[in-house]
């Protein structure tokens, strides 16, 4: 590959990547922007969605699993907001926020219970396993182009719907002001049951389409867990295009610190560590890019932090 | 207290075998097994529990050791939490547990090393001792060594040496790529792996990199486009579990020609986490002490077939079966539950394994035996069954390496008892 080649290879298969995270944190970021509760359990709900993903495609192939394992996790969801959620707002967003760390453990546990600790076979559909087009020598299938897709359309509907939509604009004005949208006569309750509802199922749908790619097994939900705080928290909480953004610079920064794989060798050289240095300065002297590529977004999020606590787009800080 | 506890047990134990079986109605060899039996990687856990409850059966049924004591198996759940292995090596030690044996993880066997060394120096009358059955980091029998500790799965430098013996004779090896864990495990693979490539193969190194392990990585596109590029024709790899599934997924989905070399990709838990269809695109080798369709001992037929019908898993790893019938037979040879004598009987003690005999060696605790590189295909007799589910593959040997091109020399200086 030239050097034009890998840098084109790595803004598109960044983005590629980026929007698959963005689709992890769709529903986060909508449940924030609009009930203003931090949901820890939100990767158990992609959990969740590969595993009833993998059991409805048993039987019945992978487009009703497609249909059917969101709306389930959609309903499971909103059961959960309204004998769980409910009961503990008047306590204050802390009373929320543990609810749904608990949330996580047990549903975790069910998974085990049900579906045992090894992976699931949960693969991705014959149908979409053919390469849609190759470039630079690698495949890329039509599956993956189908997610993008799913991506994209998810973007774009739920910022029409909550710009645009009268339906978007009542759920707006129940959050910042509840009295007043409950006295015009909406079920204010309602809503937020829907909304938590919508958005676990917009976990759900990631979960299918996210489960076959990377691995359905019960350790997934830790393992996605954090970087989907990650995307929401720089790209601003509760914002839509900056959750967008933040998925796609992140899977760009990875995917170029592999690509190029910089040795920092010269730059810890210069601060005076040895090349023969042994223990943690031989381990900083070796270190590249590509090894620590997976900590560069968590290291993103501190620099957030600290420089702009609101993230890039947020109107609120953390 | 503690006698009281174990008074009890006893009591309870005789109780039991007065009840069913006289002739065993003794005091029973108890091991304690700590391994990860709770948390995202249990089920590695409960598989090896399994293979060691069912040697235990056989063993039992076949009159237990020293004359008529059951081998008993009592489970400690580490949560895979290192930290927590040490408590629970204390908690067997309390119970009055002689023998310990574990294998998933490298640091929780670096610190039941180093415990039982501590422990055994200030209790010499209370000795305990630790039978190892998959921990594979070398320095365990090398500068690490210890006379509590027995291996009885092949190291990374033999197994690493076993998949270069084999690459050199596979023409289809010109390039290889190598990716591995970063940390103690990944690292020693990879330092071997250079020489064993050098020394034991005509082919060229084009890649090497390290990735964060245990799942961190999700996208494994930009290093499939790296071996691409590299224009490498074989992936060598150490990673297990999700590193290993990932990576397996994201290089056949790229469509990439490369067959892959590696030390865990056989694993069927694995298998289940990357699909077969994968599997069979990468070529998916692996190295093992024997495999489903390649063995010579006959007596091993009934024994995976009983396996099979108790568990619903394919027996896979004959270490084991291994460690448990030469622990029998070192308890007998030794004629006591003394874990100074057992290990004396255990150094240089010599069994029939599945592909003619395998050895303890005495210098450094390791046993040595023959190693196959075998390659996952959907036209094997044998098909490896998983959780009840039969995958529709099973393993076709490449070639087999022998215990003497595994035999590599020791640095350790070990240190016995007086």
């Amino acid at each position: 590959m030239t050097a034009l080649e890998v840098l084109l290879f790595s803004l598109f298969n960044g983005i590629l990547y980026g929007l698959l995270l963005f689709m992890l944190s769709s529903g986060l970021t909508l449940i924030f922007s609009m009930m203003g509760i931090l949901n820890f359990a939100h990767a158990s709900f992609f959990m969740l969605g590969a595993y009833f993903a993998y059991q409805i495609s048993k039987y019945v192939g992978f487009w009703p699993a497609l249909i059917f394992a969101p709306l389930i996790v959609g309903v499971v969801g909103a059961l959960i907001e309204r004998y769980g959620l409910r009961p503990v707002h008047k306590f204050g967003h802390v009373a929320e926020l543990l609810l749904t760390f608990g949330l996580a453990f047990v549903i975790e546990e069910v998974v085990q219970m049900i579906w045992g600790k090894a992976p699931v076979p949960y693969e991705i559909p014959q149908s979409l396993k053919f390469p849609a087009f190759n470039w630079l020598g690698l495949d890329y299938s039509a599956y993956r182009v189908f997610m993008v897709l799913i991506s994209v359309a998810i973007f774009v509907g739920l910022y029409a719907f909550i710009k645009r939509t009268r339906v978007g604009l009542i759920i707006q004005a129940a959050l910042s002001h509840p009295g007043i949208v409950g006295t015009l006569g909406h079920n204010v309750p309602r809503i937020f049951m829907l909304v938590f509802g919508f958005g676990s199922g917009l976990a759900g749908i990631a979960g299918v389409l996210g489960g076959n790619a990377l691995g359905t097994e019960p350790a997934m939900a830790i393992q996605l867990g954090t970087i989907v705080f990650v995307v929401i928290v720089v790209g601003g909480l509760g914002s839509l295009g900056g959750a967008l953004i933040a998925s796609i610079f992140i899977g760009i920064l990875t995917n170029i610190a592999v690509s190029y794989d910089i040795s920092f060798r010269g730059f810890f050289m210069a601060l005076g560590v040895s090349k023969d240095a042994v223990g943690v300065g031989s381990d900083l002297v070796n270190m590249t890019s590509a090894g620590i590529s997976p900590i560069l977004p968590y290291l993103l999020l501190v620099l957030m932090l600290i420089v702009r606590p609101r993230g890039l787009f947020g109107k609120r800080d953390v | 207290m503690i006698f009281q506890k174990i008074g009890a047990g006893l009591l309870g134990l005789a109780m039991a075998g007065a009840l069913t079986l006289p002739a065993v109605a003794q005091e029973p060899v108890r091991v304690g097994m700590i391994e990860p039996f709770s948390g995202p990687v249990a089920q590695i856990g409960i598989e090896v529990y399994e293979s060691a409850q069912f040697m235990a059966d056989r063993i039992n049924a076949g009159g237990g050791v020293l004359g008529g004591r059951p081998l008993v198996i009592v489970r400690f759940d580490n949560a895979m939490n290192a930290e927590k292995t040490t408590q629970q090596v204390k908690k067997a030690i309390d119970e009055g547990i002689r023998f310990i044996s574990q294998g998933v993880g490298s640091n929780h066997a670096l610190n039941i090393i180093k415990q039982l060394e501590k422990h055994n120096k200030r209790n010499p009358e209370k000795s305990v001792l630790y039978l190892n059955h998959s921990a594979v980091t070398t320095a365990f029998t090398n500068e690490l060594c210890s006379f509590w500790h027995f291996r009885f799965d092949a190291n990374v430098d033999m197994k690493v040496a076993g998949l270069a013996t084999q690459m050199g004779r596979d023409p289809n090896v010109k390039r290889i790529y190598m990716i591995n864990q970063n940390y103690a495990y990944g690292k020693s693979f990879q330092a071997i792996a250079r020489i064993m490539i050098a020394q034991r193969t005509s082919a060229e190194l084009v890649g090497d990199d390290l990735i964060v392990p245990f799942g961190k990585v999700l996208d494994f596109t930009p290093y499939v486009a790296k071996i691409k590029s590299a224009d490498a024709d074989t992936v060598l790899t150490g990673n297990w579990g999700a590193d290993m599934v990932r990576l397996v997924k994201a290089t056949a989905d790229a469509g990439l020609d490369v067959q892959f070399y590696s030390i865990y990709g056989g694993l069927p838990v694995s298998i289940n986490g990357y699909g077969i269809e994968a599997g069979m695109a990468v070529r998916m080798k692996q190295i093992t002490e024997m495999h489903l369709n390649d063995y010579q001992q006959d007596e091993l037929t009934p024994i995976m077939a009983a396996y099979l019908a108790k568990y619903g898993h394919t027996w896979y790893g004959d270490r084991q079966r291994l460690i448990w019938e030469m622990f029998a037979k070192a308890l007998n040879k030794a004629g006591s539950d003394d874990p100074v004598a057992v290990a004396y009987a255990l150094e240089g003690m010599t069994h029939p394994g599945p592909n003619g005999e395998i050895w303890m060696r005495a210098e450094d605790h390791q046993i040595h035996f023959p190693l196959v590189v075998s390659t996952l295909d959907d036209r094997a007799p044998r098909k490896i069954v998983y959780e009840k589910q039969n995958l529709g593959v099973g393993w076709k040997t490449d070639g087999w390496v022998s215990r003497e091109d595994l035999t590599l020399t020791t640095t350790c200086d070990m240190k016995r008892p007086t």
